[in-house]
């Protein structure tokens, strides 16, 4: 062992350096707290919040009831129960919509296997409850989550656009829509 | 009134003060503590109550008095409970030869009074270490009675430390008694008065700096703080000895650990760096107004001491057990005896 390693050792070199540390720390303080309850931070866009029923810019939903978020969710959270809707047999809606979010992990597949983009992620995470049955929400409650997250709604979609119009021949015998 | 009541009296309102502070410290530094760690770590350490966290201590304090008290099943009830009263009475009352301020004596309707420390006893060394070492007891009792592995594990390693780290303390301090030559602690304070090259850890025939080193690493054994904290280790055992604890009879465990560490700090104070006295003689408030000055340098020495276990307790990490072994006897007790053997040296060449 030479000298100086030995000296260093003597005068407790090392710890002295880690106090150094610790000291510089506490007078150049810069604490990378964020003060949660008070102060928010800023999600990013793509965020996997709270999931919620979207509708269209003339408050119709857009979930046709096809039952593919159901297939796709792998904790079994989503369950739906479809039904034609009355008077138009070829089109289907989703009659009850219910989502136990006790159980949800957030992986955002239904809203990817969604075909008509009916389901979105919002940035909501403050879900604690005091009873867990709160947790378990059905549409009424899930569209709700929709309209206060998502203020801007899509156009909706104009089956019998002129262009396509031409070719749509069986629609002629659908009697018009009434909502 | 006769002469005997109007001691009492004296006494016991001094007592109060003494105990009043101390505790008033203890709460004091359980908020400092989180302050200054979190200060170190970058985080800001309790904010919400109060403004910027100051009333966490009364929190703290309401939260653990409400709380339920809880003795395990076939946990030893009577030891079970005393424990704590173990701890921390002996971590109280080494305060009672501490001279805070000079030894003056005052007379109060004819009796004779010192205002600066409860009682001057010509065995103050040998007190507190003796107390010092009962409070060891309440935590191996603690840990034995609360019938749990963890606490169990937690009161061995305790005692095994002690006994590793009380010898050194011991040994430490010889060096200083034996350069004022007395076990007074008055006395020692008394002969390193007017400034800081009078003072035990820089004075004339063999400065006791190294003495010092090691009386400070074996307090902060001795009081169970990081990187010596093996006795309640919470990455190894839960809590160590008061794992089975709660409500109040934990709270007397952290006052004890904390009364422990001003205590320690108020000792190294005394012995090593001149108790009241102030660095340079006219930092020294003149006459009659001496002891203001004198109380508050005290404050400055044992605050600093205790912000230095704060600091260490931030940087180090824990040892383990074989190293706190072998750092003790290995090293540091080789040490202290050096220190007696030339300090006995120096003060025979240069008697003072």
């Amino acid at each position: 062992m030479n000298i100086k390693a030995w000296i260093k050792t003597l005068i407790f070199y090392e710890i002295l350096l880690g106090m150094k540390q610790t000291m510089m720390h506490l007078l150049k303080y810069k604490p990378i707290t964020l003060e949660y309850p008070h102060v928010k931070k800023q999600l990013p866009q793509n965020y996997r919040g709270m999931l919620a029923l979207l509708k269209y810019d003339d408050e119709t939903e857009k979930c046709v009831g096809c039952d593919l978020c159901e297939a796709a969710c792998p904790s079994r959270v989503i369950r739906v129960v479809s039904a034609e809707v009355p008077g138009e047999p070829t089109k289907r809606y989703a009659k009850e919509y219910h989502m136990d979010m006790t159980r949800c992990l957030f992986c955002g597949m239904c809203v990817q296997a969604c075909p008509v983009d009916a389901l979105g992620m919002t940035q909501e995470f403050e879900w604690a409850v005091y009873d867990k049955r709160h947790l378990q929400l059905n549409k009424e409650q899930l569209l709700a989550i929709g309209d206060r997250s998502f203020p801007v709604k899509e156009k909706r979609l104009e089956f019998q656009h002129p262009n396509v119009a031409y070719f749509n021949v069986s629609f002629k015998d659908i009697p018009e829509k009434e909502f | 009134m006769n002469e005997v009541a109007i001691r009492l009296a004296l006494t016991l309102s001094q007592i109060g003060v003494v105990m009043g502070l101390v505790l008033l410290t203890v709460a004091v530094l359980t908020l400092l503590e989180r302050k200054v760690l979190s200060w170190m770590q970058d985080r800001m350490g309790p904010m919400e109550v109060g403004p910027y966290g100051i009333l966490q201590p009364v929190a703290d304090g309401l939260k653990l008095f409400f709380k339920e008290d809880i003795i395990p099943a076939g946990a030893n009830k009577f030891m079970f409970c005393m424990a704590p009263v173990l701890v921390l009475v002996p971590a109280l009352i080494g305060f009672a030869v501490i001279p805070f301020g000079p030894n003056w004596t005052v007379e109060v309707m004819g009796v004779q009074f010192k205002p600066f420390v409860i009682s001057d006893i010509n065995i103050g060394v040998l007190y507190i270490l003796a107390f010092a070492s009962i409070g060891a007891y309440g935590i191996i009792l603690g840990g034995w009675s609360s019938n749990s592995k963890y606490s169990l594990l937690g009161g061995l390693r305790s005692a095994a430390q002690l006994i590793s780290y009380e010898l050194n303390v011991g040994l430490s301090i010889v060096g200083v008694l034996l350069l004022s030559g007395s076990l007074s602690l008055v006395h020692i304070t008394e002969s390193q008065v007017g400034g800081f090259w009078n003072w035990y850890a820089f004075a004339f025939p063999f400065p006791q700096f190294i003495a010092f080193v090691v009386f400070l690493i074996s307090a902060v054994a001795e009081t169970n703080r990081t990187p010596f904290d093996l006795p309640e280790a919470e990455s190894e055992l839960v809590a160590g000895f008061f794992t089975e604890y709660s409500g109040m009879r934990f709270a007397f465990f952290f006052l004890g650990e904390y009364a422990n560490m001003i205590l320690v700090s108020c000792m190294a104070t005394v012995l090593f760096f001149g108790g009241w006295d102030a660095p340079l003689p006219f930092l020294q408030a003149p006459g009659d107004y001496a002891w203001i000055t004198g109380i508050i340098w005290f404050a400055i020495k044992v605050y600093s001491f205790l912000f230095f276990f704060f600091w260490i307790r931030a940087t180090l990490p824990r040892l383990r057990y074989d190293q706190l072994m072998r750092f003790g006897w290995k090293v540091l007790l080789p040490i202290a005896l050096g220190n007696i053997v030339i300090t006995s040296i120096m003060a025979y060449i240069f008697p003072g």
